[in-house]
C-alpha cells in the first residue's frame, strides 16, 4: 500500500541522517587548525633572492609586467654606467592580482614564485599594494629551485652536437633539418615552433631567446609543414 | 540501588520548603499564593534554562548531522553560545515601525511567550513533581496551546505587512488545522486512563515496559506516530514551518521583530518543541516511569530529550510541505486517520482486549 512505502521512506531518510549524526566531523577548526596546502599551490606573489649572496635574482628584464593580465606588476629599472639594469621598482597590487602564475611561468630568472603562503588579509588597502622590499622579505623563507643557467657553467657544459653557432640568419628557417645532426625527432606539429628542437637546450644562441609569450613570431605561422 | 535514586529523588525537597514555608506562619489564601508563586518562577527559571540548553542541541546536532561541528568558541563545544546570543539580541536596537498597531504589536510576543511557559504548570517532571496536578490536565494543555494562534495572528496584523500578515494567517489556519488530529491521538489513549489528569496518565502505565501506550498495538503506535506529526505542525517545525520559512518568507509573521520581542517568539518555539515532546511522553512513553537506578525526573528529562532529537531530526531530514500540501494532509490523511484509530480503541475496551 502507499502510506506503508512511504512510511518506510520516510524512516529510510531518517536512518541517513542519523547514520550521518555518528560520522565524526569534517570541518577543521580553523585558525587553530590548518589545511596541508598542496606544494604547487598558487598563493601570493614574492620575489627571490640567491640563496647564497641574498640578493634579488629579479634582472628587470619586465617579462613579468607583460605577461600579467591584469596588469598588477609593475616594473622599472635604471642603467647604472655600465649600462647594466638595476632595478628600482617592483610592485605588486595584490588587489588585483589573480594569482594566475603567468609571471611566474614567464620569469627566466627564478626572480619570483608564487608561494603557498595565503594569510595576508589588512585592514587598508595600503596593506595590500606591496613593493619590492616587502615582496622580498615575504619571499625569504620560501623554497625554490633555482633554474637560472650560470654563465660560469656555461661555456663548460657543452656536449652539444652543434659543432660550429649556427649564423644568425638561418633563425627564421621553417626546418633545420638539413645538417643538424641534433635530435630530429620534431615532428611538424600544429604549434610547435620550427627553431625550437625539443629535446635539445640551445645556451648559447643569441637570438633565441624569451619564451612564448614574450617573443612570439607570428609569421613562422605560415611557414610551418602540415598547417593548411 | 533503590537507596541512590530514592537520594536523588526531588520532591522530599519541594515538601520540606513547603514546609518550611507554612512555619513562617502565614495564612491560607497568602500561603498558597507564595507557595504557588514561588513554584512558577522556579519553574520559569528551569524552562529559560532548559530553552537554552535546547538551542544549543539543535545547533549541535544540525551540525553534526552535516558533518561540521556547531558552535565550537564559547565554552566547552559552545554551551553558551545561546547566553551570548541572547546578550546579542538584548542590546539590540528595538524597531517600532511607524505603522504599526500599537496594542497589537506590543502584546504579541509576550501572549506567545506566556502561553508556551503556561502549559508547565500540569507537566509531571516526576514522581510528585508537578505544580498543580488539575484533574482536567490533559485538557488543559491542549487548551493552551491554542493560544499561540491568537499571537501569531496578532504578529501578522500588528506588523503592517502584507507578508508578515500572510505569514500569521496561514500559521494560524495550519495550527488549528493539526489541533483536530492532535486531540484525536491524545485522546485514544486516555479511553484506557479513564481520567485526564496528567499524573493519571503516567500511574497507568507503570509497572513493566509493555504497559507504556505506544506498546498497546495496534492503536498505540498509530496514535503515536500521529500525535507526532500532529504535534510537529504545531510547534511549527520543519517540515510545517511554512509560516517561518527562514529560506523564504524570512521569518513570516516575526519578520518585523528584532532585540528582545524577537527573543521571545524564538523561545516560546523552542519551549513549545519541548511541550509537545513532553506531552508524547507523559502519554505514550510512560511518563517519568522507569526503572529504579534513576531518579524519575532523570527518566523524564532523558525520554524527552530523545523525543526532541527526533524532532529535530525530522528538521533537517524532510524538505518543506508546501502550505496546500500542509492542510491536504491535515484534513484528508491524518483526521480519518485518526479517527478510524479512536474507534478501533473504543471498540478494543468495550470488548475487553487491551492489546
Amino acid at each position: 500500500m502507499g502510506v506503508m512505502k512511504d512510511l518506510k521512506n520516510l524512516i529510510a531518510g531518517l536512518g541517513i541522517t542519523g547514520k550521518h549524526l555518528g560520522r565524526h566531523a569534517i570541518t577543521i577548526q580553523y585558525p587553530e587548525q590548518r589545511d596541508t596546502i598542496p606544494e604547487r599551490s598558487r598563493g601570493i606573489v614574492v620575489l627571490l633572492s640567491d640563496k647564497e649572496t641574498g640578493e634579488l635574482n629579479c634582472t628587470a628584464c619586465q617579462l613579468c609586467m607583460r605577461a600579467c593580465p591584469t596588469g598588477a606588476i609593475v616594473v622599472e629599472f635604471e642603467r647604472d654606467e655600465n649600462k647594466r639594469k638595476i632595478l628600482t621598482k617592483f610592485d605588486l597590487d595584490n588587489t588585483i592580482c589573480c594569482f594566475c602564475g603567468l609571471c611566474e611561468e614567464s620569469c627566466n630568472f627564478s626572480a619570483l614564485k608564487l608561494a603557498t603562503k595565503y594569510e595576508f588579509s589588512t585592514t587598508d588597502k595600503d596593506g595590500l599594494l606591496w613593493d619590492m622590499h616587502k615582496l622580498q622579505e615575504v619571499g625569504r623563507d620560501v623554497p625554490y629551485v633555482d633554474t637560472r643557467k650560470k654563465k660560469a657553467e656555461k661555456s663548460e657544459k657543452k656536449p652539444t652536437p652543434k659543432p660550429a653557432p649556427k649564423p644568425a640568419d638561418e633563425q627564421p628557417a621553417p626546418k633545420d633539418s638539413s645538417e643538424a645532426p641534433q635530435p630530429a625527432d620534431k615532428t611538424p606539429g600544429v604549434g610547435d615552433m620550427p627553431d625550437k628542437p625539443k629535446a635539445a637546450q640551445k645556451p648559447d644562441d643569441p637570438n633565441d631567446g624569451g619564451t612564448d609569450v614574450a617573443s612570439d613570431n607570428r609569421d613562422d605561422d605560415t611557414k610551418r609543414e602540415g598547417n593548411d | 540501588m533503590n537507596g541512590f535514586s530514592d537520594f536523588l529523588e526531588l520532591h522530599p525537597l519541594f515538601s520540606w520548603l513547603f514546609d518550611l514555608l507554612k512555619s513562617t506562619g502565614l495564612q491560607d489564601p497568602w500561603l498558597h499564593l507564595v507557595h504557588y508563586g514561588a513554584l512558577s518562577v522556579m519553574m520559569f527559571g528551569l524552562l529559560a534554562l532548559i530553552a537554552l540548553f535546547l538551542v544549543w542541541w539543535e545547533r549541535k546536532i544540525a551540525g553534526h548531522i552535516q558533518q561540521r561541528f556547531g558552535p565550537m568558541r564559547h565554552g566547552w563545544h559552545g554551551w553558551y553560545q545561546t547566553v551570548m546570543d541572547a546578550i546579542k539580541l538584548l542590546q539590540k536596537e528595538d524597531v517600532k515601525i511607524a505603522l504599526r498597531d500599537k496594542p497589537v504589536f506590543f502584546w504579541a510576543p509576550i501572549v506567545c511567550f506566556v502561553a508556551a511557559f503556561c502549559v508547565y504548570v500540569v507537566m509531571p517532571f516526576g514522581e510528585n513533581l508537578i505544580v498543580a496536578d488539575l484533574n482536567i490536565g490533559i485538557l488543559y494543555v491542549l487548551a493552551i496551546t491554542t493560544w499561540t494562534v491568537i499571537s501569531l495572528l496578532m504578529a501578522g496584523w500588528g506588523s503592517n505587512n502584507k507578508y508578515a500578515l500572510l505569514g500569521g494567517m496561514r500559521s494560524a489556519a495550519q495550527i488549528v488545522s493539526y489541533e483536530v488530529p492532535m486531540a484525536l491521538s491524545i485522546l485514544t489513549p486516555i479511553l484506557f486512563v479513564s481520567s485526564l489528569s496528567m499524573n493519571d496518565i503516567v500511574l497507568s502505565q507503570s509497572g513493566p515496559i509493555y504497559n507504556w501506550f505506544i506498546f498497546r498495538l495496534p492503536f498505540g503506535p498509530i496514535a503515536f506516530l500521529t500525535f507526532i506529526v500532529a504535534g510537529t505542525a504545531e510547534a511549527n517545525r520543519t517540515p510545517f514551518d511554512i509560516p517561518e520559512a527562514e529560506q523564504e518568507l524570512v521569518s513570516g509573521y516575526n519578520v518585523e521583530y528584532s532585540g528582545m520581542k524577537f527573543a521571545m517568539f524564538f523561545l516560546a518555539e523552542f519551549v513549545n518543541m519541548f511541550t509537545i515532546a513532553a506531552v508524547a511522553v507523559t502519554i505514550f512513553f510512560g511518563g517519568w516511569n522507569g526503572f529504579e537506578f534513576l531518579p524519575s525526573w532523570l527518566w523524564f528529562l532523558g525520554k524527552t530529550l530523545l523525543i526532541v532529537l527526533l524532532l529535530m531530526l525530522f528538521r533537517w531530514t524532510y524538505p518543506r510541505l508546501r502550505v496546500d500540501q500542509l492542510m491536504v494532509f491535515a484534513w484528508k490523511f491524518l483526521v480519518p486517520l485518526t479517527f478510524a484509530n479512536l474507534i478501533i480503541a473504543g471498540l478494543f475496551k468495550h470488548l475487553g482486549w487491551y492489546w
